[in-house]
């Protein structure tokens, strides 16, 4: 086998212990194991390199060699991969899966080469669930006025817009401080960074309303990724292959967790079947917007592919 | 050519005077919407952060012509005359590498940001590296002209070192306005300054 | 080895006269070949996201606020205000020095800057009365070094950005301790002067005392609306030095009438200057932070200290006596840059609260503001007041101590500084 001693890194801004932080573990020693302890993987959570566009950036360019976020934030370099952050897309992980390891998904993970980056896959985050300190949130009424902080994108910014919620764009690191201080009254994310984050102790209310899926492509310099051998490739493969379906696991098995233990210190929510079609219906207008901007062609391939699994349950 | 710097210098202080207002305009702007009418300017938090970047890198050229930038001359001051004038060719020469190298990576990475779109206002990423390229281009030659001003024989051949550009910030920087301003009612010279 | 590596290679920069910021970059190409990755971009990614951070933009804005209250005549009123109120008891100018100073640290955020005002206005006075010259010099750098221990304070933005700690909380933390400095140097002119015959100015009338206030009043609503809007949650700290700098420029052109518009553009181009050079060299501290985090450093000095990972106080005193030992050679900003970084894995390690932490290291690294062969202090203060620099020194020493011993009592009784804090979160 053709295998060379490998030093390389892995940053993301997760913590270590949160599924994706395991995942990343798991990756790295799949690569251990596979390449027989030659190419090692060291892991850097918690966003110590960097904010996300700092490491997207880092590994395009080749100084870091492996990293993981949000489709967000990857939808700067291609807006395609907007198409998983359309509001209620899917409607629960299994779906999400299907479509995010589907046709369509891997058509834009290659198309990410051109960018200097190699796509192994999208990992999970989970859905995203409100949390407030003003009130539980169950009709979409209940959104109005609240100061809610978003991830800087323009689909959550208008998503939250159209709720009628004051969207305020920031990092995620001075969202526990803003909290706290009441600067803003909530925030969106999974169940399992909210947990990690610690934001029960500064907010009152967990709303589950899964309004956005947030799926976490993989990504791998394509530089390191050339300079490697067909049986390293593989070795990288596989190991991607076998990560992504323990983070796959870990978060289910964690959001589960999450809920519970969150219901100890928050006032958790669920919203009805009922109020949640009115929710669709007021977010139609920015799923029509986005998909104007996104590309008819993406959305519809995904959707196509949604329908086929309904219509086949 | 220490004449052409300092007029570039002016130039760059009535950009750094235009970012500074925008970045305050910007942010009170923001404080002022959320409080009497409880809306935002979504872009105001991206468009000032980059601002500041510029600000940031322009005032860095600045107070590298005007020898701001702090360090410390204890070794210095301690040494004679030639082997002080040998150890600023050396410094002058590894600040000098270090531009080269920030030059390289930062057209590096403003061709890979060329096409990234920023969240808020989807204009390209690569205008923070640009900042980051003018200043390492400004650099070059401001170092390079500090470096030629080492190996001139000093007039008085007293003290070459004290005109020389890398006579270090402690001895030389301009003292900020409360300072300056107190110092020069009671008679004092400048002296230097420290942002704790 | 890597140690070794980051030490050498950042120390002999610095040795050669190399500026700070370049020595951090000059480090961080060290470290990239001694990690066997040098990549340009590196250097570049780093730099540019260095500057790129929304909380930081409180430099440039606390330094604006600063500028424009020091050359509106904020000082002279707070030091007028502090003259009528205790000029006149035994020792007095002392005491105002004192009191103007932790006043003039709840507007400013900059030890020189006050420390340079406190200078001018008050070691001539101090003089003529017939105070020892060196001692009252010695007086006035100490209580300027009170400055970014209270907030509003730039030190506690760049830590708190550094760290990752929260700023707000960091502020609010601070309020009691610099109090407690300015107490202690109380204790410590009281104890000095007692023997000193020195005749103080004759006590003001009451229109006096309420003119003064009056006029000072402006000035004093300032920290009143940065704490109160902290801890309401009014703004975020970036916020408040927004509000601070136009607060300060309403007061200075439309109340005080001396700020003329003609000399705004001074104002900002100095504002602008002197925050680049702060924020160049934060942003140089990140490209050396990001190589000494993939080069594992903080765990090696984890290791290093690891036989007092489990006592938290004698991991402090440890910390403590490192930080004083390179704050005589270094100001405070590259000391917290270059420290933060290495020591706050162990501080959360050892499972220390990061805002007590960032407290004591403030007032650590404001102690190295005074203490020789570099303090920016004691060069402020010698220069401004025409004194020797060894007179100030020697001055100093009795304040100095005074303070850091309130620092070790903070060490050893922690509760010093975290009850205080409790009540003001
Ligand atoms: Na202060
Ligand atoms: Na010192």
């Amino acid at each position: 086998q053709d295998i060379k001693e490998r030093n390389l890194r892995f940053a993301f801004s997760l913590a270590k212990d949160h599924p994706l932080g395991q995942g990343a573990q798991k990756f790295a020693d799949a690569v251990a194991a596979r390449s027989g302890g030659k190419m090692k993987v060291s892991l850097f959570p918690n966003a110590v390199l960097g904010s996300d566009q700092q490491n997207l950036s880092a590994v395009r360019g080749g100084t870091l060699d492996f990293t993981s976020m949000a489709t967000g934030i990857v939808a700067s370099l291609d807006k395609q991969f907007m198409v998983f952050d359309l509001p209620f897309l899917f409607n629960d992980a299994k779906e999400a899966y299907a479509v995010t390891d589907g046709a369509v998904a891997t058509r834009l993970l290659d198309g990410l080469q051109a960018h200097g980056l190699v796509g192994l896959g999208i990992w999970d985050l989970g859905f995203r669930n409100m949390t407030n300190s003003k009130r539980p949130i169950v009709r979409a009424e209940d959104m109005q006025g609240l100061k809610m902080r978003v991830i800087s994108s323009p689909i959550f910014i208008d998503l939250f817009t159209t709720l009628g919620a004051n969207p305020l764009p920031m990092t995620f690191g001075e969202v526990y401080g803003a909290l706290e201080s009441r600067a803003i009254d909530g925030q969106d994310n999974p169940v399992a960074v909210i947990e990690s984050a610690k934001f029960a102790e500064v907010q009152k209310y967990l709303s589950i309303t899964r309004h956005v899926y947030t799926g976490m492509p993989f990504m791998m310099s394509k530089k390191t990724w050339d300079g490697m051998s067909a049986d390293e490739r593989k070795v990288i493969r596989d190991a991607a292959a076998e990560a992504k379906t323990e983070e796959r696991r870990l978060t289910q098995q964690k959001e589960a967790q999450a809920i519970d233990g969150l219901r100890k210190s928050m006032q958790v929510n669920e919203v009805s079947e009922a109020e949640m079609l009115r929710w669709r219906q007021k977010v139609q207008p920015v799923v029509d917007k986005f998909s104007r901007e996104i590309g008819e062609g993406v959305v519809k391939d995904v959707n196509a592919e949604l329908t086929r699994m309904r219509g086949a349950k | 050519m220490r004449s052409l710097f300092h007029f570039y210098c002016k130039a760059l202080e009535a950009l750094l005077v235009l970012a500074l207002a925008l970045m305050v305009v910007l942010v009170f702007g923001n404080v002022v919407l959320r409080y009497a009418f409880n809306s935002g300017i979504t872009v105001s938090e991206e468009v000032s952060r980059w601002l500041f970047i510029w600000l940031t890198f322009l005032g860095a050229v600045v107070a590298l012509h005007e020898h701001r930038h702090l360090g410390t001359d204890m070794l210095l001051a301690r040494l004679g005359p030639g082997a002080r004038r040998a150890c600023m060719v050396v410094a002058q020469l590894l600040m000098l590498a270090v531009c080269v190298l920030l030059l390289q990576g930062s057209l590096t990475q403003m061709r890979i940001n060329w096409t990234v779109a920023a969240p808020s206002t989807g204009a390209p990423m690569a205008v923070v590296y640009i900042a980051a390229v003018v200043f390492a281009a400004s650099a070059l030659p401001m170092l390079l002209v500090d470096l030629l001003a080492l190996f001139k024989p000093a007039a008085d051949g007293a003290e070459p070192l004290r005109r020389s550009a890398a006579a270090r910030p402690l001895r030389r920087r301009r003292s900020a306005p409360l300072g300056g301003e107190l110092a020069q009612r009671a008679g004092a010279p400048s002296r230097a300054e420290e942002q704790a | 080895m890597t140690i070794t590596v980051f030490l050498g290679s950042l120390l002999g920069a610095m040795a050669l006269g190399v500026p700070i910021a370049f020595a951090l970059l000059l480090c961080g190409v060290a470290l990239m070949w001694h990690l066997d990755l040098f990549d340009a971009q590196i250097l570049a990614q780093n730099l540019v996201s260095g500057a790129d951070s929304f909380p930081l933009l409180a430099v440039p804005f606390f330094m604006l606020a600063g500028e424009i209250m020091n050359v509106g005549g904020l000082s002279r009123r707070i030091v007028n205000l502090a003259l009528t109120l205790v000029g006149h008891v035994r020792g007095g100018l002392g005491y105002v020095t004192i009191i103007a100073a932790c006043i003039m640290a709840a507007l400013s955020g900059s030890a020189v800057a006050d420390a340079a005002a406190l200078a001018a206005l008050l070691l001539p006075m101090m003089v003529a009365a017939g105070h020892d010259k060196a001692r009252s010099a010695g007086l006035i750098a100490s209580a300027g070094i009170i400055a970014p221990v209270i907030p509003p304070s730039i030190g506690f933005v760049i830590f708190g950005v550094a760290a990752n700690v929260s700023i707000s909380k960091l502020f609010l933390a601070g309020i009691a301790p610099g109090v407690m400095l300015g107490v202690a140097l109380w204790f410590t002119w009281w104890w000095l002067v007692r023997r000193e015959k020195v005749v103080p100015p004759p006590r003001r009338s009451r229109g006096e005392v309420f003119t003064a206030l009056r006029e000072a009043s402006w000035a004093l609503v300032l920290p009143v609306i940065v704490v109160v809007g902290l801890k309401m949650g009014v703004f975020t700290p970036t916020e408040a030095a927004v509000v601070a700098a136009v607060y300060a420029l309403v007061v200075a052109t439309c109340v005080y009438r001396e700020l003329p518009v003609s000399r705004l553009y001074a104002v900002f181009v100095d504002a602008a200057k002197t925050s680049a050079v702060v924020m160049f060299l934060v942003a140089a501290a990140m490209v050396s932070a990001w190589l000494i985090t993939v080069a594992g450093l903080p765990a090696l000095v984890v290791d290093l200290l690891a036989p007092f990972m489990d006592n938290q106080t004698l991991l402090l005193i440890a910390i403590m006596l490192l930080v004083f030992f390179v704050g005589t050679a270094m100001d405070m900003t590259p000391t917290i840059l270059i420290l933060t970084p290495v020591l706050m894995p162990v501080v959360k390690q050892a499972g220390i609260d990061p805002v007590y932490f960032g407290v004591l290291f403030m007032i650590n690294n404001a102690i190295g503001l005074i203490t020789p062969p570099v303090g920016a202090v004691l060069n402020t203060v010698a220069g401004v007041g025409k004194v020797r620099m060894d007179e100030v020194t020697r001055g100093v020493l009795p304040f100095l101590t005074a303070q850091f011993l309130l620092l070790m009592l903070m060490v050893l009784f922690p509760q010093l500084v975290t009850v205080p804090a409790s009540w003001f979160y």
